[in-house]
């Protein structure tokens, strides 16, 4: 039995139609209209004790919707989910206080007080005991590097600071399972390697399983082994992320630098050709097509004064991914 | 639980004095708002002497009491009278994955310092009406004044969670709420035997507030001796069960349909 | 001007999409005049010697176009994307539109008034006329009543308007603005007797009544449609409504000229 057990769940939502223009807002004014939408269709997956999952996807692809409904915010219109062994939604209490959650859009932060106070706040929520309370607070506190930090009014923090302040918010309790939604948007470098590393650290350390949603691919890159790629409600992808890359890994991008206009070319294995400043940009299937094979071709036909061969980043995976399922 | 309540109280008084100047500025006005209320009544009894045979401190003392509840709500409930606030930014997301009770952490979410000053007027009213009244004073009658208190402080919190309730399934239309609760107070501030029969009934058997401050009220000031006047305040507790059960109810639509 | 003319349509398709809102506001307006009714006329009632200030039916045709006009006459209410220009300080960027900054609000405000009246008045006015006697609201007195009380009540939006916005030009000098709002708040609804009708008022506040803007917001239409401030004073007071509204709006737009140069200034 996994840890973390999702089958077949789906979420439908009643949504209210709504046109533009004063004639359609009348005929709405007297007569409302509904669709209904599909925000989760067919969800499932297993997660292992101790794993890190990236579930990634576009926007209203249905991420924060399969969060919620792993939290036990929202019940499934279909399906089942089932966490170490308890319901989330009927067992809510019992459950939620073995999970943290952080949403990164959204605070639970007191805005003009010290995170401090609202830490102080939780402990009473959650029950922690004092000692303990103390110990992990000290502990999340040194490992985000928040000493002063703490003692600031939240107003007055940086994005990043306050973002790290969430996190500690979140995990005083030290939850077994941690859902981040978003737990990087809009962080500076420096931010994002401490939020990072110390995601990591909580996961190798405490063993905490992980699920985070993300737009960030280096996220992914550097923290989830295994990612679950969601699109229209659906998951189209659910697997390593060595075995995506190593599908699309082929993929090479070419740069060439040239004075000359090189015109359409013909041959198997490109995939993609683009004009950029001083050249051009190709991206091949060196299974296909060796690299070797397709600058001498072109070096013959025209005068090139730089070449630079590059692997795809997982960004550009990512990007095709969607394109390749059309989402 | 009560140390939970207190911690949070602690926790929104520190938010709100943040802003010295514009807290004593609010209080202020808080003051003239509440000012005006009274004034209203004093006013029209300049020009007239009774209203159907209840006179100016009669009316205060009625007056009062439904302020009271309605201001105790207000301040140390603010989570629960602004509850589409918690819908709309996501904090009820956020209740949902801590492991305390829903309403209760609503109660706890925010507490209204400024409004205490209401509460303060609402009592400093009761006390100008008590002494212009020449009360009999005995036991019961401090009983019934208290348990006129309590039971409008637990009608007010009443109507709160059921608009509460209504939140969960929709924020539109929500003005409606005005109705019950502004509509209610200002209603009830007047003994209801001053009403027709079709407000009579409905605020005494769909929302009770006769029970409140005009069934005692008549046992308070001694136009009657029936024990059940004084008792009639406890209604409020069968009032308070289908505002609960709606709660309920509207929590479970809430996560089943989401938003 | 076209583009002025935009925010009424504008207006209208967002105040269309919240049916439920008019719904309610109609119900609650309708409640609340019923309320305001019985009260009255149990003090009727009960004070039948007494020389009443002013005459039942007058009082309560008062209360029901209070109610009707509700949405249109109520002296305050946030506007949400002013206000959070004011605290954010993207004033600066007025300046560089083509339009004018004081009136462009002013329409905005007005639009949402008149549009959101509209949606409501109407079933209100028609249930306060097939009320049964003594609840039902009266006639307006005279023809030359109802006219003046057309343009009266066409001031009071006015007024309405250039005051509200007045409070929120206030916010630009300060940040404790909110304190001084809903002080506005308490004394516009005293004086222009939407909490009890001026008449009702001791002597000493009908005389300070007398000398601010606020009882054209309100007291003056609704007692000149039933003759209760007779047609003779009425055309005076409509000139001197008319003045209230021209002083206001000179003020607001000195006060934004000002506010908009100390926003450069200081860059936002």
């Amino acid at each position: 039995m996994s840890y973390i057990t999702v089958d077949g769940i789906s979420k439908t939502f009643k949504v209210a139609k709504r046109n533009s223009g004063l004639r359609a807002a009348l005929k709405s004014f007297f007569n409302k209209e509904y669709t209904y939408i599909d925000a989760v269709k067919n969800v499932s997956f297993t997660i292992e004790k101790g794993e890190i999952v990236g579930y990634i996807g576009p926007n209203g692809a249905g991420k924060s919707t399969t969060i919620k409904m792993l939290c036990g915010i929202l019940l499934p219109t279909a399906g089942n989910i089932k966490v170490n062994n308890m319901n989330p939604f009927t067992d809510r209490k019992k459950y939620v206080s073995n999970i943290g959650v952080v949403f990164g859009q959204r605070s639970q932060l007191a805005w003009d007080i010290p995170a401090e106070d609202t830490f102080d706040l939780l402990r009473d929520i959650y029950n922690i005991e004092e000692n303990e309370y103390q110990k992990t607070k000290e502990e999340l506190i040194n490992l985000l590097d928040l000493k002063d930090v703490i003692k600031k009014p939240v107003r007055s923090l940086s994005l990043g600071q306050r973002m790290r302040c969430e996190i500690v918010a979140s995990l005083l309790h030290n939850p077994k399972i941690l859902f981040l939604d978003e737990p990087t948007i809009g962080l500076d470098a420096k931010s994002k390697k401490i939020v990072r590393d110390f995601i990591l650290k909580i996961n190798k350390e405490k063993k905490v399983t992980i699920m985070l949603t993300t737009h960030d691919m280096t996220d992914i890159d550097k923290l989830a082994k295994r990612i679950i790629l969601i699109g229209k409600g659906q998951i189209l992808y659910d697997g390593s992320l060595s075995d995506l890359k190593q599908k699309y890994g082929s993929y090479k991008k070419i740069t060439l630098i040239t004075k000359d206009t090189i015109k359409d070319i013909k041959v198997k294995g490109l995939i993609s050709k683009k004009k950029i400043d001083g050249g051009y940009s190709f991206i091949i299937d060196s299974n296909v097509l060796t690299i070797s094979k397709f600058i001498n071709n072109l070096s013959t036909k025209y005068s090139i004064i730089d070449i630079d061969v590059d692997n795809e980043n997982i960004d550009d995976v990512v990007l095709k991914l969607y394109q390749d399922y059309e989402i | 639980m009560v140390k939970l309540f207190i911690e949070s109280l602690k926790l929104s008084i520190k938010n709100e004095i943040e802003y010295k100047a514009s807290f004593i500025m609010n209080s202020i006005s808080q003051f003239f708002v509440f000012f005006t209320y009274y004034f209203t009544i004093v006013a029209l009894f300049n020009k007239f002497n009774n209203i159907k045979g209840f006179n100016v401190y009669e009316i205060l003392l009625c007056f009062s009491i439904i302020q009271f509840g309605f201001a105790f709500n207000e301040t140390f409930f603010r989570g629960i009278d602004r509850f589409e606030d918690l819908v709309i930014d996501g904090s009820l997301d956020r209740f949902l994955v801590r492991p305390r009770g829903i309403l209760f952490q609503t109660m706890c979410q925010k507490m209204h310092l400024i409004k205490i000053f209401r509460l303060l007027q609402a009592i400093i009213i009761l006390v100008i009406a008590l002494i212009k009244l020449n009360i009999s004073w005995s036991i019961t009658k401090v009983i019934v004044l208290l348990l006129m208190l309590i039971s409008s402080t637990l009608i007010f919190f009443g109507i709160f969670v059921l608009t509460a309730s209504y939140c969960f399934i929709t924020v539109q239309g929500l003005e409606v709420k005005n109705l019950f609760t502004d509509g209610g107070k200002h209603m009830a501030q007047y003994p209801i035997s001053i009403y027709k029969k079709g407000i009579v009934f409905v605020f005494t058997f769909i929302i009770p507030y006769a029970f409140i401050n005009y069934y005692p009220l008549l046992f308070f000031i001694g136009r009657t001796n029936n024990i059940l006047y004084m008792l009639s305040p406890l209604m409020v507790f069968v009032f308070l069960i289908p505002c609960l059960l709606s709660f309920k109810i509207g929590l479970k639509h809430y996560t089943g349909a989401g938003s | 001007m076209r583009s002025y003319l935009n925010y009424f349509k504008l207006s209208l398709i967002t105040n269309l999409q919240y049916r439920a809102a008019a719904l309610a506001g109609i119900t609650t307006q309708i409640f609340f005049g019923l309320v305001y009714v019985m009260v009255y006329l149990a003090l009727y009632e009960s004070n039948k010697g007494v020389n009443a200030p002013m005459d039942m039916q007058n009082l309560i045709t008062y209360l029901w176009l209070g109610q009707a006009f509700f949405a249109m006459t109520f002296p305050f209410s946030k506007n949400i994307e002013l206000t959070n220009m004011i605290k954010n300080g993207n004033l600066a960027y007025e300046l560089v539109r083509p339009q004018n900054f004081y009136f462009k609000f002013y329409i905005k405000f007005l639009a949402s008034r008149y549009v959101s009246t509209m949606l409501r008045f109407l079933p209100i006015i028609v249930l306060a006329f097939v009320l049964p006697h003594p609840y039902k609201m009266a006639m307006p007195y005279s023809l030359g009543n109802f006219i003046v009380f057309l343009l009266a009540l066409f001031l009071s939006s006015l007024l309405v308007i250039s005051l509200a916005l007045l409070m929120h030009i206030v916010a630009m000098f300060t940040i404790d603005a909110s304190g001084i709002q809903s002080m506005y708040m308490v004394v516009a609804e005293l004086f222009m007797g939407s909490i009890v009708p001026l008449p009702f008022l001791p002597k000493i506040l009908i005389t300070i009544g007398n000398f601010l803007p606020f009882r054209f917001m309100s007291d003056f239409p609704y007692r000149v449609y039933s003759n209760d401030i007779p047609l003779k004073e009425g055309l005076p007071l409509l000139l001197l409504s008319l003045a209230w509204v021209i002083i206001t709006i000179l003020i607001g737009l000195l006060l934004s000229k000002k506010a908009l140069k100390k926003a450069v200034i200081q860059g936002g």
